[in-house]
């Protein structure tokens, strides 16, 4: 059970959170820019912040880190209140979206600068600079000053700079945004196996799904102000609250519909998207008579020119549009309604014998167990 | 290729132009003044006698004499104003990069749509001549001047301070004629300055303080540099500010230059004790030339 436990700590009432934002408002004159939030992040978490921009994540960040004040509420820090400590006084390094190393100086002076502010013994800040420098394989560059590295080397120096003071808590703002894709995806390994390595607790900023969905423990999806759902990144994509969510979060189809009760198979939706009932076996509370959606993945939906052989959930469309990524195939599918539906599908074969080309006539199939019931 | 020298000749215009001007305004005067410099003093127009003279051979003999330098390094009249004016340039950029590095930095930090505003007022004391500037401020610091004035009226001195003709006031004319050269460069600086490496060392525990001495001014070094020796080269061999505000004891080399020419119209040494003062401040010049060119680099 334990063992669980230290896996998944938000599951567990009686462990303590290692952060705990309280009631935080955050206003800048007239703007709000966090609005009575409240957040638990467990100790050895990855915790991702995720949202468009303006949405808040990084003013919330930056009141983490201390260049921010609340205007209201409290942050909790292992049970102390931080909400007013200034930040060379917190136990907390911040990764800059800019890096923003220190040009004058080289690498070993910029990973060394955090250990020299806390006075540490001359052998003491080297063997940690040496340990750094190790972790984010640096070693042959030390005496280089930051204008003479590439991007993807700055990034690592950056985040051996915030690592060096061993911080309770590592801020991450962006910390891949200005790295190319392949680097990007490198990188994302990385800091999940240096995170699991030091035991440090993570808390990253991103705009990028995809990084969240990669390296979190937990994901707080923030618009506007708000967080409008925290969960593991299983979760968030599965089973999203609301279509919100749900859109953010990889792509989706929406089935409009009024709840008609449920039967054997489970929830039962008269569609007027679909122009037929639809059914899901998520249970839902509303009443009977309510508008619901059911969100479908692309890859939920099977495509095929053949009728399914089964009873229920097929809509009969026509391919309006095709997009071939080599791995996948996106296919967009207009019902006869007018309605189009994205549905994907692997391409395992090479060149396959019955592939679907445009105008061919399909029967989209999902399983009832395959649908996310929304309210809202 | 006919295009192709159109394109030489033309940035030959652009280098070759403000070279001329160089060599005709600049060169060409140094040299006189070089020349003169080596002469001796005559009773005559002009009061010098000329570098060649012309004898019965076909070739003229040269006829220079170091007279004047050996007359300047062995009085100390001179070595004393070289001294004293070295002095009161060094801290009068002192001041003026102390008082300058704060309105530069706090227009650096300034609201984006305040920063042409404050820029502009630095700048508008330029509007009115410079000599009309230097005569205001005798106003301000003589006995009955405005200053005393203020600060009897507000009972905070009863007897009038003497500011004016003395060194002091030399100091307040410098630091004030110059100060825009000082913040003109450090502003160009600071306004690039990313204020996030602050925050990155607040965030690796630098007190701000702490984070202005590692970082700020570090990196501002260009700026305080160029600040420093815009003020700093003129202020030397600055004439008008301690003659109008400076006292019969202020000694600078500008004044005693002056004082040669007109007074003693001993011009091959005033010319040397002008000659000297270049070569002194070519040193300083040299080393902000190296210090730029690092900087590029």
């Amino acid at each position: 059970m334990t063992e669980i436990n230290t896996i998944a700590p938000w599951t567990d009432a009686s462990q303590k959170p290692y952060i705990k934002i309280i009631n935080v408002t955050k206003r800048f004159g007239d703007f709000t820019a966090i609005d009575n939030l409240s957040l638990n992040i467990y100790k050895n978490e990855f915790f991702s912040l995720l949202g468009p921009s303006g949405c808040g994540k990084t003013t919330l960040l930056r009141m983490l880190a201390g260049f921010e004040k609340p205007t209201e509420g409290t942050i909790l820090l292992d049970g102390e209140d931080i909400s007013q400590v200034p930040p060379h006084l917190r136990p907390i390094n911040m990764m800059f979206q800019s890096y923003a190393l220190f040009p004058h100086m080289t690498v070993e002076k910029n990973i060394a600068f955090g250990l020299k502010q806390d006075k540490l013994p001359a052998n003491e800040i080297k063997n940690r600079v040496d340990e750094m420098l190790e972790l984010v394989q640096l070693t042959e560059l030390a005496k280089r000053k930051p204008s003479q590295l590439s991007g993807g080397q700055r990034q690592r120096v950056a985040l051996g700079r915030s690592l060096a003071k061993r911080p309770k808590l590592l801020l991450l703002d962006e910390p891949l945004g200005a790295l190319d894709k392949r680097l990007r995806e490198q990188t994302q390994f990385e800091l999940m196996n240096i995170q699991e390595k030091l035991g440090v607790t993570f808390v990253i900023v991103t705009h990028d799904q995809e990084e969240a969905m990669t390296v979190s423990s937990r994901i707080g999806l923030m618009d506007a102000g708000y967080l409008t759902q925290v969960a593991t990144p299983t979760d968030i994509y599965e089973a999203p609250i609301n279509r919100d969510v749900a859109d953010f979060i990889g792509n989706v189809n929406f089935l409009e519909g009024t709840y008609q009760g449920k039967n054997e198979i489970g929830t039962q939706l008269d569609s007027d998207d679909a122009k037929c009932v639809v059914y899901a076996t998520q249970p839902t509370t509303a009443d009977i008579g309510q508008k619901l959606w059911f969100a479908i993945r692309p890859e939920k939906l099977e495509i095929s020119k053949a009728k399914p052989d089964c009873q229920h959930n097929i809509l009969k469309g026509k391919i309006e549009d095709i997009s071939y990524v080599g791995s996948m195939s996106t296919y967009h599918v207009k019902l006869d309604n007018g309605k189009v539906l994205t549905a994907c599908r692997a391409n395992r074969e090479r060149a396959a014998e019955h592939h679907l080309t445009w105008e061919d006539e399909v029967y989209l199939h999902w399983l009832p167990n395959s649908a996310v019931v929304l309210q809202s | 290729m006919k295009n192709y020298r159109k394109i030489i000749s033309g940035r030959t215009a652009v280098i070759g132009i403000p070279y001329l001007w160089l060599l005709l305004l600049f060169l060409l005067p140094f040299l006189i003044v070089l020349k003169i410099s080596l002469a001796e003093p005559i009773i005559a127009i002009p009061p010098y006698t000329s570098l060649l003279e012309w004898g019965d051979s076909l070739w003229p003999t040269i006829k220079a004499s170091l007279g004047s330098y050996l007359f300047i390094l062995e009085d100390s009249l001179y070595i004393n104003a070289y001294l004293s004016s070295l002095k009161i340039a060094t801290i009068s950029t002192f001041i003026a990069l102390l008082v300058g590095y704060a309105i530069a930095y706090s227009i650096a930090k300034a609201p984006t749509r305040w920063r042409g505003i404050l820029l502009m007022l630095v700048i508008l004391p330029f509007w009115t001549s410079f000599l009309i500037r230097v005569y205001a401020w005798i106003g301000i610091l003589k006995t009955e001047g405005l200053l005393n004035l203020l600060l009897i009226s507000l009972g905070v001195i009863d007897k009038p301070l003497t500011i004016m003709n003395t060194d002091l006031a030399v100091y307040i004319g410098i630091v004030y004629s110059y100060l825009p050269f000082m913040i003109l460069p450090l502003y160009a600086n600071l306004e690039k300055m990313d204020f996030s490496l602050l925050e990155a060392a607040a965030d690796l525990g630098c007190r701000p303080f702490k984070a202005f001495w590692t970082i700020t001014i570090p990196l501002s070094l260009p700026g305080i540099l160029a600040g420093c020796f815009l003020v700093f080269i003129p202020a030397v061999g600055e004439f008008v500010i301690p003659d109008l505000l400076g006292g019969t004891q202020t000694l600078m080399i500008g004044k005693v230059l002056w004082m040669e020419f007109f007074n003693n119209r001993d011009w091959p040494v005033a010319s040397a004790v002008a000659i000297i003062l270049l070569a002194i401040l070519v040193v300083p010049i040299m080393y902000y030339q190296k210090s730029q060119e690092k900087a590029i680099s």
